[in-house]
């Protein structure tokens, strides 16, 4: 799977520019986040990896393929996207009717729907509310339906908009293994995201946006090196960062055995010179 | 300090529902304190909160047994339209917490005050005074419908706090913000603790819990499973049985004891991490 | 983001704007009901011609007219098809179509029932359009309308163009989903379901949520007489208007009641 962005441009018919330009290549299965301010263009950018918005200028190809030559519908057996809020997607009278509608949409051999379905209940641990009506699920186990809605479909690019929003720690940790199973199985995973604890610990590469370009895309480590330039993007590295950073070691550290082992090291080193 | 708030056996079971969604709770909050109320989902944090404001029995159906006392009456002789001046409340979706029926902000902000009948005079007093607190003061002549999702939830916020209550209720009320928005959320609820505001504040980022909390109310279940002081539930408690995170700051100072490094105090907060991270590496 | 105001009201500071709220609605009755009493298919459309006058005073004449042609064409369609060739009264026959006959009486009521129609939903735009929500709701308490009606009212007014941004977020999330919106009326008429279900599900949640935070405004107080921020005076002239208006119908009736019975 590669994205190629190309100079992508986005002008609302109101007049504001929202993209200024994006161009960078997203490729293989390391998972991407995406970071920024609220309005720094981070929905917009997504938007347009499954054709939901149309560039205004430049061009998105999917495998060399250009985003303007298909449809939205025609394009999720490709790439799925997870809207930020389930009551947004879900209708129907149960969980696993729910799975099933994507698959049937994009004519799904019936046993690939089956064996798709088991799978995303089963990584979405859905398997005991399948009968269940969404609407009685909490809003949380919403959110996960709406996911396994978009995994059922087997896209190759599975976008997520700030999926840990009002999770708790089970909930965060559902979604990590979530996004570990899809990288193994060699799904692309997208996503939008403030929760830069989530951020840290479960993706390689972060792009962060900023007024409508991009400020910083690289290796998370790169990334976060980089304090200063991060703070015009209003972005506050994780805490554990924070903290190491502030100590004054300058690589750095997403966890918190991380820094306590570099403080160890550090200190073993003054203490023998 | 005086307890203003006391709670007594409270269990709530919603009519859909054939499990109780809280079950026996007691705790007294004291006035001017922040409290804080964590736990995993479904373990009846929101259940509390709307019991607390008397939406419980009020608006939502179903069994309630035990008693909710603020300034030792007993809320449940109250009418909705006598509690909203005691104690307030303000939740998660800031777009649901707009009246729909006024096109400003400052007439937003007099909605509740016109239906508790507040004379216009005293009306535009508060609103100002309100506006200047929660920081829009810029906007007062805006559509709510126009400003951002930070922007509406301190509108959501001044709203409730306009009305004079001395206790505000605050249940997940960042968490569909962006973390600017949230951290002006929070600077403002200090403030109004400043001001002599009880807070009672539901969240799940245990960072800013153990920053802001001078209690913290562990749910579990539907059940209390403890209450005490932030250092010593943040520090003490074996929260990996309540499915809650341990804040980051707080884990740093039990590693960093461990391996014999720090032996003070459980760390709340960032700037306490940083000290003693460097006091390892410094000296 | 692109920024949709999200209310039907547009402050543009023009002379319907500045009338009283009330006037405005005094004016819908008046005009809405003397298009259906008086008994003349052109009566409707003469008002509708003032109407566009009107919004022209208003600033929004070219919304107005986009609204009427929008609303009126689909009507007048459906209604010529049932009405033309399908009203029992149908004596005089202007078109002979072999298995079905275009009648007189038929176009003439289609006529009056648009013409009625425009004039209540015209006037009615124009209101909603150049009211500001507040004042609306002060005038409403002025004149009694206090508390659930006129909330009622109001909400539903301010709640549709809401609605209206959901319903492309949720047809954007369908199409995520495999699902065509647009193409043949077979394809749209499939997707109907898909979208209206999560509108209808979502504003579930919000009108629980809604209510709750109307309880813990005070919404529900009794025994109280509420105040109001906004202040709704009536001016001078809003009363000329609203007593021409009521001159106009008893004209319209007194009228309406000679040409019917012959009297003269």
């Amino acid at each position: 799977m590669k994205i190629e962005i190309k100079d992508l441009i986005h002008t609302y018919p109101t007049g504001d520019t929202a993209l200024k330009g994006i161009s960078t290549i997203i490729e293989g299965t390391e998972p991407v986040a995406i970071i920024g301010q609220n309005g720094s263009g981070k929905t917009t950018f997504v938007k347009h990896l499954n054709g939901i918005l149309q560039p205004t200028g430049g061009d998105i190809l999917i495998n060399g393929e250009s985003i303007k030559d298909k449809t939205t519908a025609q394009w999720s057996k490709q790439v799925g996207y997870v809207f930020q809020n389930p009551d947004d997607q879900l209708f129907l009278n149960t969980v696993k009717n729910e799975l099933e509608f994507g698959p049937k949409r994009i004519n799904m051999p019936a046993e690939e729907v089956d064996r798709n379905i088991a799978y995303a209940a089963e990584l979405c641990k859905l398997q005991d509310s399948l009968e269940v009506h969404p609407f009685d699920l909490r809003q949380t186990e919403k959110k996960f339906c709406a996911i396994a809605s978009i995994i059922a479909m087997d896209p190759d690019v599975i976008i997520f908009d700030e999926p840990t929003m009002g999770q708790d720690v089970e909930g965060s940790e559902r979604l990590a293994n979530i996004i570990d199973d899809l990288r193994n199985r060699g799904k692309l995973c997208i996503t939008i995201s403030h929760d830069m604890k989530f951020v840290v610990k479960e993706f390689s590469r972060i792009i962060v946006l900023c007024e409508g370009e991009i400020l910083l895309d690289g290796d998370k480590y790169e990334v976060l090196s980089q304090p200063e330039i991060l703070k015009k993007s209003f972005v506050t590295p994780p805490p554990v960062t924070r903290v190491s950073q502030q100590a004054g070691i300058q690589k750095p550290i997403f966890t918190v055995d991380a820094l306590v082992h570099e403080i160890m090291k550090t200190r073993k080193k003054e203490l023998s010179s | 300090m005086d307890s203003i708030l006391k709670v007594e056996g409270l269990s709530f079971k919603y009519s859909n529902s054939k499990e109780y969604a809280i079950r026996d709770i007691s705790f007294e909050a004291k006035q001017g304190e922040i409290l804080c109320v964590v736990g995993a989902n479904g373990s009846g944090k929101s259940t509390i909160c709307n019991a607390l404001v008397g939406l419980i029995p009020h608006y939502i159906d179903g069994e309630r047994e035990g008693t909710v006392k603020i300034f030792n009456e007993n809320t449940a002789g109250l009418k909705m339209g006598e509690l909203v001046t005691k104690i307030g409340l303000v939740f998660q979706n800031p777009f649901n917490q707009l009246s729909y029926t006024t096109s400003t902000v400052e007439q937003e902000l007099a909605y509740g005050l016109g239906n508790i009948g507040v004379p216009r005079d005293e009306m535009v007093l508060r609103i100002q005074k309100i506006a200047k607190r929660m920081r829009i003061d810029k906007f007062l002549h805006k559509n709510p419908l126009e400003l951002s999702g930070g922007q509406v939830q301190r509108v959501a916020l001044g709203s409730s706090i306009v009305m004079d209550p001395d206790i505000i209720v605050l249940d997940e009320c960042t968490s569909q913000l962006d973390p600017m928005g949230s951290e002006e959320i929070f600077d403002i609820i200090k403030d109004l603790n400043q001001d002599g505001k009880t807070i009672i504040l539901v969240d799940h980022d245990m960072e800013k819990v153990a920053r802001i909390a001078d209690r913290v109310m562990v749910l579990h279940e539907g059940e209390l499973a403890a209450i005490d002081t932030t250092k010593n539930i943040f520090g003490n408690l074996a929260m990996e049985n309540y499915a809650i995170a341990v804040p980051d700051f707080t884990q740093i100072g039990l590693s960093l004891q461990d391996n014999h490094l720090y032996n003070g105090e459980p760390i709340m907060n960032e700037q306490e991490a940083i000290a003693a991270a460097k006091k390892v590496l410094y000296s | 983001m692109a920024k949709k105001s999200g209310t039907f009201y547009e402050p543009l500071d023009s002379p319907i704007e500045r009338l009283d709220p009330i006037t405005k609605f005094v004016a819908i009755f008046a005009l809405g009901l003397s298009s259906v009493v008086f008994p003349s298919v052109f009566i409707g459309y003469v008002i509708l011609l003032g109407l566009f006058f009107v919004a022209y005073k208003a600033k929004i004449l070219k919304k107005f007219a986009k609204f009427i042609i929008g609303f009126a064409i689909p009507i007048m369609v459906m209604l010529f098809f049932i009405q033309g060739f399908y009203n029992p009264d149908n004596v005089t026959i202007i078109a002979d179509l072999g298995f079905a006959q275009l009648g007189l009486e038929g176009i003439l009521k289609m006529l009056n029932i648009v013409g009625s129609l425009l004039v209540f939903l015209g006037s009615f735009y124009i209101t909603t359009k150049t009211t500001d929500t507040g004042r609306m709701v002060a005038s409403f308490q002025r004149v009694g309308i206090t508390g659930k009606a006129g909330y009622l009212i109001l909400a539903t007014l301010n709640v549709i163009p809401q609605m209206q941004k959901k319903v492309s977020v949720i047809q954007e999330a369908q199409n995520s989903r495999g699902l065509e919106t647009s193409g043949s009326l077979k394809t749209r008429l499939k997707a109907i379901v898909p979208l209206i279900g999560p509108l209808i599900m979502g504003s579930l949640i919000d009108v629980q949520e809604r209510g709750m935070t109307l309880e813990v405004r005070g919404f529900g107080m009794k025994g109280i007489k509420q105040t109001n921020f906004v202040q709704a005076e009536e001016a001078p002239v809003d009363k000329k208007i609203k007593r021409l208006f009521l001159i106009y119908f008893l004209l319209i009736i007194v009228a309406s009641i000679i040409i019917r019975f012959n009297l003269i």
